[in-house]
């Protein structure tokens, strides 16, 4: 890209965790040089909403009436469009009771009481408009971000991971937890970059970076194995809906899994 | 109502976490209305994490507020830990604890230089002082680096840490690895001390002075520091945590998908560092100590803006005290990480102090699950008394230029250093 790239940093609903992460990169110095932040509320207080930009970061998920014409307007003014983290990407956590009626959360946190905002149930940005390239992760790794915006700078397009968890995990030698301690570990079904930071600290992945996609064969192989371990259909749907409650073929594939099992 | 003009309106204030803005109303005589909108969408922690088994609960929990997770984490562990009746070996609290003080080192570094700093010194932006200020961002930058640096080995990663479980950790760090924390914490000291000289030469508006009720948790052991088991008030009150509920109300506000929080029913009051010092400054030690005995004109009980100074008092404070509790778990070494737990039902409350003040978990279980939960977090303790402070401030100014009066009341909200996003996912009523 010539000249300088303008950027902007949009958040929705969401823990500020995915613009923290590049707030605290060190590397953002260097970047300064070649970029103009032109909306950045967490650092910048002349944002401004509502300007062209080449590259659009947006974090969190839509979870307010006000926030759906938020992301329709980043998306007129932006060439590319990236949604941050598994709450822009994936709906994140706050997706995990999906199934619940918006009424029905308001009330047990809410009683009676009424704000002048309209709330809605969390959603990915990609539900409301185009997303040009997605930044996995909650929060993503600092590589990501360095890859990411590396790669546009020099005016190419960065790629997807299109292997799980259990790689990064295996080529680390660490045990495995899913195996050793029968723990419900994600790692085979989970989208990879994080170098198996979970399981290298002796915890079993809770699935932070998404799911990859579903027609691969991790999914046959974490079926048998949770089979195995004994845990039921629900457990293993809620283990999942935790960071991908919006995905359309999740109960398909569970589903699946558990093809002529009893329980 | 006659003669209302328009109002005066921050949509969105910058530089503090997550999404809020300041709405004054003036009048021919006077400021008629001041609004913190906390526009920031809900999440609805509580609701759906209820029925969810307790370990995936624990780890959403953090999931309310990066720039706090480790303290969001912890205290959630705690309250499960309480509910459970197990309790951690006093190496691994110690540990916890270590954790618990990169947050807040990190937190303090990037409130103080970051957020509120430019002001002070004329920028928009914190990126924008590079030039000028190297060796104020370089401190920023390596306080900040230690902090999330404790947090990765410790927790796993800076924001939202995976290696706090029930009962310990998954792994710890070997030992080469925590004396490198313990010299590096050493090396940092001074830069924590030039902080508090840099934030001690710094304006404290005059305009927000008056009386603030202040809550803290009182510390165990009779060590400044983050857990305990009583909130102590400034006016010589004291509850133990699991009473929150007797002495503390939420109300639901219109203008704010947070909630407010009152004392005895009607008062607002503050949590945070400054409330810490004013209550347990009797409990610090060290070079801290002394300080604070050299500063407590500057350190005023009576002004929010003292909070910045507090906190940089803090990250000498947490600086020196984690090199003493990693003393503590090294003379216990080898530390196993973890002990076996046993999920048994019960009901379990901790209260313990974020960077930005109290907050607390509520937690109970039933056959391994959580069957309700109640959090409260330190911004929706403050936001009552945010408000007055912002208007005691708007008072002042509202015939000034629209462009000053912005300013200075964001100034009075960033001195609070308010985790938005953390505060509107909180506590059902
Ligand atoms: S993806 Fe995770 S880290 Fe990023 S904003 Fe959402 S909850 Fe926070
Ligand atoms: S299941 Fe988990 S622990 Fe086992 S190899 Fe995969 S990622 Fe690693
Ligand atoms: S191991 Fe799993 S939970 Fe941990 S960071 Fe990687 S993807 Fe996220």
């Amino acid at each position: 890209m010539e000249g300088k790239v303008r950027i902007g940093f949009y958040a929705l609903t969401s823990c500020y965790g995915c613009q923290l992460q590049l707030a605290m990169m060190d590397e953002i110095l260097q970047l300064l040089p070649h970029a103009e932040i032109v909306c950045w509320f967490m650092l910048e207080r002349d944002s401004y909403e509502d300007e062209p930009v080449d590259i659009a970061f947006i974090e969190g998920s839509v979870s307010t009436e006000e926030e759906v014409e938020l992301v329709k307007k980043i998306r007129e003014n932006a060439k590319i469009v990236v949604a941050v983290g598994s709450c822009a990407v994936h709906g994140g956590v706050q997706s995990w009771e999906k199934d619940k009626s918006l009424e029905e959360l308001w009330k047990t946190v809410y009683g009676d009481g009424k704000v002048k905002f309209e709330p809605k149930m969390a959603e990915p940005v990609e539900n409301y408009i185009k997303v040009d390239y997605r930044i996995y992760g909650c929060p993503p790794e600092k590589k990501d971000f360095l890859y990411a915006l590396g790669t546009f700078l020099v005016g190419s397009w960065p790629e997807d991971i299109d292997y799980p968890v259990c790689v990064e995990c295996r080529l680390n030698g660490h045990p495995c937890i899913l195996i050793e301690k029968g723990e419900p570990c994600l790692g085979p079904i989970t989208r990879a970059g994080c170098d198996a930071r979970c399981p290298g600290f002796g915890v079993a992945c809770i699935g932070c970076r998404g799911a990859i996609g579903y027609d691969v064969a991790w999914f046959d192989s974490l079926a048998k194995t949770f089979k195995e371990k004994g845990l039921t259909k629900e457990e293993i749907l809620q283990r999942m809906k935790m960071f991908n409650a919006h995905n359309p073929k999740l109960e398909e594939m569970v589903e699946k899994i558990f093809q002529g099992v009893e329980e | 109502m006659k003669n209302l003009y328009l109002p005066i309106t921050v949509d969105h204030i910058a530089r503090v976490e997550g999404k809020g803005g300041v709405e004054i109303v003036v009048g021919d005589d006077g400021v008629k209305e001041v609004k913190l909108n906390i526009i920031e969408g809900p999440r609805f922690f509580e609701a759906i994490t209820v029925g969810k088994k307790l370990d995936e609960a624990l780890a959403v929990y953090p999931r309310i507020c990066s720039f706090c997770s480790a303290a969001h984490k912890l205290t959630a562990v705690e309250a499960a830990e309480k509910a459970i009746g197990f309790t951690p070996r006093e190496e691994i609290q110690a540990l916890r604890e270590v954790l618990y003080i990169g947050d807040m080192i990190e937190s303090h570094a990037l409130h103080l230089y970051l957020l509120v700093l430019p002001d002070y010194l004329g920028y928009s932006n914190p990126l924008k002082m590079v030039d000028e200020y190297k060796k104020e961002i370089g401190i920023a930058l390596d306080l900040k680096n230690l902090g999330s640096w404790m947090m990765d080995e410790l927790g796993a990663r800076a924001i939202h840490q995976e290696n706090v479980v029930l009962g310990g950790f998954g792994k710890l760090p070997d030992k080469t690895t925590l004396e490198t924390m313990k010299k590096r914490l050493q090396e940092a000291l001074p830069k924590a001390e030039y902080t508090f000289e840099l934030f001690s030469k710094l304006e404290q508006y005059e305009e927000v002075e008056g009386p603030i009720i202040h809550l803290a948790v009182k510390p165990r052991g009779d060590v400044y520091g983050i857990y305990g088991d009583y909130i102590k008030v400034s006016d010589g009150f004291e509850f133990p945590v699991e009473d929150y509920k007797k002495h503390i109300v939420e109300k639901v506000v219109e203008h704010s998908f947070a909630k407010h929080s009152f004392y005895q029913g009607e008062k607002p009051f503050m949590v945070g560092a400054l409330p810490r010092l004013v209550n347990n400054a009797d409990t610090l030690y060290g070079r801290a100590r002394e300080l604070y005995e050299s500063h407590r004109d500057l350190l005023r009980p009576t002004n929010p803006f003292a909070n910045n100074l507090a906190q940089a008092l803090e990250l000498v404070y947490f600086t020196e005290r984690a090199i003493d509790l990693i003393d503590e778990a090294l003379a216990k070494w080898p530390v196993a990480p973890r002990d076996r737990v046993e999920v048994k039902n019960g009901f379990g409350v901790s209260s313990t102090e974020a960077p930005r003040g109290i907050v607390t978990y509520a937690l109970e279980v039933k056959d391994g699950r959580v069957a309700y939960a109640d959090i409260i977090t330190p911004t929706a303790y403050n936001f009552a008394m945010m408000e007055v402070h912002v208007r005691m401030m708007a008072e002042k100014h509202y015939n000034d230029d629209p462009e000053r009066l912005k300013y200075l009341t964001e100034m009075v909200v960033r001195a609070y250093d308010p985790c938005i996003s953390c505060s509107v996912h909180v506590a059902r009523l």
